[in-house]
């Protein structure tokens, strides 16, 4: 209200005074983001260079950061009831759910033309997309890839052939040594096996596939290397990983960019992707790709002007700083022609690994997911249950709580 | 008090009252009946109409000239609707359009602009409609859109399929809809004024018998609600057949013009239309209630009116429970008590109310959001609807907790034995009270022990003692759930690492129930001690030395002195602090959830975690809302329990 009689006050004053070149009218736009330290600055960066440009029209990005936890379920609250930002940048779990929910996320399909579409990684368009319609541009990714130990590994393996092969030489369970250490037991780390078997969470429709074939070949490997190659620790978590890379007792971690920023300073670590599974016929491990996008809320009384800012934030220029000052790895594929970022040891090797990276299902549904799955990838690793009757028992639960959730008229 | 108060004039006053409330809020129901009715009628008149023009854009291709040719003729015909616009998708395109506004150079077709973006988005949301209710095999989300506009008229929007696969939007606008039938003051006025009258003369010969009197009122209420709800169903019935009349000569129109419109246009046999399909739900279901000759399907209304019938009683019969508890209370003088109180204690209220009304706005509303929630059908995907409309499928009644209460497959027998449905709710109140039980009992029994220890004269370095026990209970008790987690590791936990430096196999805590289940014990028994150790301490150190030194001139041994002298004096502290343990450690979320998460299986999952997780992971709201319900019903059941034993036990 008090923007409008702003705008009203100034134009009248514009018009009185005569004034044509200075006649638009102050639009201020707020960004919610949960960015901070390098992350933060550079955004802070991107957004200052835009106000720079955009002085003349009186077009101004404000950002407000909020805290991770904290954000989607401001936003879940704030927007719906007319209150809240113009744009916000989240990644794409949330997406599905705001998209039943209403009235929380505007659509921008209309905006976007070819060439706008065409700059990203269309794996990153995917996530963004939601029953056919485009809800946000992608921002940046993130996926798991192989993190290795320089001094230990001589040879970077290439399939999981040579993975076992080296994984078993490095591998002393007296003194607590592990080939390969990373969170297999977490539905979200085992998915990089899921995916390479053709299985997953949810298929094209939407229904859930935790029991099909590829899920329980993938678990089939997964036990064979825990109970036969036995070159995996125990029980794993992120904190028993990083503490064994730390320490120099694994040579190999397969996680994200979140794992790079734990490691201790005297390890020379180096970044490889994925290999691939001979077991799945040589097809690439594919790990599950977050996507964060920048989201126009649909709330905004000013649309056209933050898609143009959302197209600003997302193109090469933007997208450069994000990558060189923020570390983040962009969506957007021109910035990686750039040498500055194309060249860089750690960006070029999500780059490649996010060409066999799959989407993480941005439906609402996904929710309910983690926690039959990750009981039934307990149990199966535990042995308690065969992987057979561990998944029928999971995909049971979850198509009995998506029935009672999609409840039909 | 001076004047005795008088039975008969408390049951007239409550009569009057309940009449009021019980009639007004029936007719208030009523007049919104009637208003949704004419709005629903309007609807299915437009539908009518829309589904037509949809069948002849498709018939016609859904782009080109053809459509605009078609589009044009239906439009000379049709007096309802005011505005047609059909979009396709491909090209942003603008097909057609009979609005004003879209002449001269803005005529048709061309690409949409800027400002239209509204249109588009709303085809694509039908589109996404279609696809999800293929997909999922059932009608979840609406196929047709309608609005309100601000002129009174109804916007309506309809996919435009070809080969299967929505291309475009049918949108149109009607003539603003007539206004609803006027409602008469009359009969709601005489609903209350004739009972009330005859309270009145009845009550004369009954003089002051206070239950015959409530009994008359309760009848006479009642009598009322019942011939109210009738002739308020009755005139809904009414405005129901004019609909199906209305619509009924909407649909032979239509059929008329549309196949006049086909034969006109030459697009296809006027045979091949189905104007019986067009009296459609916004799921593109036919209703079925108009026969394809144009006559009203009697059958189907019946069963129809007969369902509307069982939800007016549910809902009127709910109004006549809420007027006979307010007759109840003001009749058996309630109301005057509580005015009473309130005119004695002014000052006292006047100086609560600060704090009352503080609570009323943080602690009472939402939890009569809750209780409201808990009655309703509330989930991710219908959490947009409005709840104001008391015939909507979203209230559910009673269901949420028959659900939860009358499910009893906590175990099924198999071949291989029992196999437990940890999701059932007997099955995690069961764990829940061995997790209350066993904490307090181990808090309270650890606690008194050491402060009994910490007690003794003399005792060297007692402060710091002290400091060191109160530390668990100083920290964060998120930080310690995880650290205890970490020494529940089966590989480098250090509850494993002692295990095997004695020679045994490490266990695997979180894979059987009752090792799952013990480690957040533990976890929780090492939090709960200090609290009950700082109680037990202060009360300790308040008991009257000079007791203990009679008790040992009498000769009484140390056993003796802790039974008849310390437990006793304990108790006034102890008690009110297990009473408030017992309902922390119940409701005790974080240790549960961070440290075994429910595993295995949700099998160590407490009421409160699993309520959690109904509600935020599969986004059931109304459920586990009455999840929450039940809980609370619980702790109040003990709470009332545990207050009355105790005030039972005071007086010994």
């Amino acid at each position: 209200m008090r923007a409008r009689s702003r705008v009203a006050l100034c134009a009248a004053v514009a018009i009185l005074a005569g004034l044509t070149a200075m006649a638009a009218p102050p639009v201020e736009l707020i960004v919610w983001h949960s960015y901070r330290g390098g992350e933060a600055a550079a955004f802070e960066k991107v957004v200052a260079n835009y106000n720079a440009a955009k002085v003349a029209s009186g077009v101004k990005i404000i950002t407000l950061p909020v805290p991770y936890d904290a954000l989607a379920d401001k936003i879940t609250a704030a927007v719906p009831r007319g209150k809240g930002p113009d744009i916000f940048i989240f990644a794409q779990d949330r997406l599905g759910g705001w998209v039943e929910a209403g009235k929380t996320i505007e659509p921008i399909d209309f905006y976007v033309d070819k060439a706008t579409r065409d700059r990203f990684l269309p794996s990153t368009v995917e996530a963004m997309t939601y029953r056919g319609t485009l809800y946000a541009l992608p921002f940046n990714y993130k996926v798991i890839t192989m993190v290795y130990n320089k001094k230990l590994l001589t040879k970077v393996p290439k399939t999981t052939g040579e993975l076992v092969t080296i994984a078993k030489s490095l591998t002393d369970a007296s003194t607590g040594r592990f080939g390969v250490a990373y969170w297999y037991s977490n539905f979200y780390y085992h998915a990089i096996l899921m995916n390479a078997f053709g299985g997953g969470a949810f298929d094209a429709a939407g229904k859930p596939i935790l029991d099909c074939e590829g899920n329980a070949k993938s678990l089939d490997l997964l036990l064979k290397w825990v109970d036969k190659d036995k070159f995996l620790p125990a029980e794993p978590s992120t904190a028993l990983v990083t503490a064994l890379f730390n320490d120099g007792k694994a040579a190999i971690v397969f996680s994200g960019p979140w794992f790079l920023g734990e490691i201790a300073k005297g390890i020379d670590y180096g970044l490889a992707p994925l290999p691939t599974v001979d077991e799945a016929g040589g097809k690439p491990m594919r790990p599950w790709m977050t996507v964060e996008g920048v989201y126009i809320a649909a709330g905004s009384k000013n649309k056209d002007v933050a898609y143009d800012f959302v197209k600003y934030v997302t193109d090469v220029e933007a997208a450069k700083i994000m990558a060189v000052e923020g570390r983040q790895t962009p969506a957007n594929k021109l910035v990686y022609n750039d040498p500055q970022v194309g060249n860089d040891p750690i960006l070029k090797v999500f780059r490649q690994q996010v060409e066999t990276a799959v989407p993480m299902p941005n439906l609402a549904e996904m929710s309910m997911m983690w926690t039959p799955a990750s009981s039934a990838m307990a149990a199966i690793v535990q042995k308690s249950a065969t992987v057979k009757a561990a998944l029928d028992q999971a995909q049971k639960e979850v198509v009995e709580s998506v029935k009672l959730l999609r409840k039909q008229q | 008090m001076s004047q005795k108060p008088s039975h008969r004039r408390r049951f007239a006053a409550g009569l009057v009252a309940a009449l009021v409330v019980g009639v007004g809020l029936s007719h208030w129901t009523l007049v919104r009946a009637r208003v949704q009715e004419n709005r629903a009628r309007a609807e299915r008149v437009a539908l009518v109409s829309l589904n037509a023009l949809v069948d002849i854009v498709e018939r016609a291709g859904g782009v080109g000239d053809s459509v605009r040719r078609a589009v044009a003729v239906f439009a000379r015909g049709s007096s309802a609707l005011t505005t047609i616009r059909v979009v396709a998708f491909d090209g942003l395109s603008l097909e057609a359009s009979t609005a004003s506004a879209d002449g001269g150079d803005k005529a048709a077709p061309r690409r949409l602009a800027r400002e239209e973006k509204p249109l588009y988005d709303q085809g694509q949301r039908l589109r996404a409609a279609v696809e999800t209710n293929h997909q999922e095999g059932g009608a979840r989300k609406e196929e047709i859109e309608i609005a309100a506009m601000p002129g009174g008229g109804l916007a309506l929007a309809a996919p435009v399929t070809k080969e299967g696969a929505v291309v475009g939007l049918v949108a149109v606008e009607t003539t603003p809809v007539p206004s609803p039938p006027r409602t008469s003051w009359l009969a709601p006025l005489a609903a209350v004024l004739i009972p009330a009258l005859a309270f009145l003369v009845l009550a004369v010969p009954i003089a002051e018998r206070r239950w015959v009197l409530a009994v008359v009122a309760a009848t006479l209420l009642l009598g009322t609600m019942v011939a109210y709800g009738r002739y308020a169903f009755a005139t809904m019935a009414g405005d129901r057949r004019i609909t199906e009349r209305t619509v009924a000569g909407e649909v032979t129109a239509e059929a008329a013009r549309a196949s006049s419109v086909v034969s006109e246009l030459s697009l296809g046999d006027p045979r091949t239309l189905h104007p019986g399909s067009w009296d459609a739900d916004l799921f593109r279901r036919p209703l079925e209630l108009i026969a394809p000759d144009g006559t009203v399907h009697e059958a189907k209304l019946a069963e129809s009116l007969a369902g509307a019938a069982g939800r007016t009683r549910q809902v009127f019969g709910a109004f006549a429970v809420l007027a006979l508890a307010l007759l109840a209370f003001v009749g058996f003088g309630s109301a005057t008590r509580l005015g009473a109180t309130l005119r004695k204690h002014r000052q006292a209220y006047t100086y609560t109310f600060p704090a009352l009304f503080g609570m009323l706005l943080l602690v009472f509303l939402p939890f009569l959001y809750g209780v409201v929630l808990s009655f309703s059908d509330m989930s991710l995907y219908t959490s947009q609807a409005p709840m104001g409309d008391l015939f909507s499928k979203l209230w559910v009644g009673l269901k949420n907790f028959t659900d939860i209460l009358g499910d009893f497959h906590v175990a099924t027998s198999t071949a291989g034995g029992l196999v437990w449905n940890y999701q059932n709710i007997y099955w995690t109140l069961g764990i829940t009270v061995i997790w209350t039980v066993a904490n307090v009992a181990y808090g309270v029994g650890m606690g008194l022990f050491l402060a009994l220890i910490l007690n003794t004269k003399g005792l060297l370095g007692r402060p710091y003692y002290r400091v060191l026990f109160i530390l668990p209970w100083a920290m964060p008790n998120y930080i310690t759930a995880l650290i205890w987690k970490g020494m529940f590791h089966q590989q480098f936990g250090v509850f494993n690492q002692i295990i095997q430096m004695c020679g045994g196999t490490p266990v695997s805590w979180f894979e059987k129930t009752s090792t799952s289940l013990f480690a957040c014990i533990a976890t929780n028994a090492w939090l709960s001690v200090p609290f009950m150790m700082v109680i037990s301490l202060g009360a300790l150190q308040s008991i009257s030395a000079d007791l203990y030194e009679a008790a040992r001139v009498d000769g009484a041994t140390r056993w003796q002195q802790f039974r008849s002298i310390t437990l006793p004096s304990l108790k006034p502290a102890l008690v009110p602090a297990i009473i408030l343990s017992v309902i922390w450690t119940f409701n005790m979320f974080n240790i549960i959830y961070l440290v075994s998460a429910g595993e295995p299986g949700h099998s160590t999952e407490i009421l409160i975690t699993q309520a959690y997780k109904f509600a935020f992971e599969q986004y059931r709201y109304g459920y586990a809302a009455a999840y929450s319900m039940v809980i609370f019903a619980i702790l109040l059941a003990y709470g009332v329990w545990q207050n009355k034993v105790t005030k039972a036990t005071e007086g010994i």
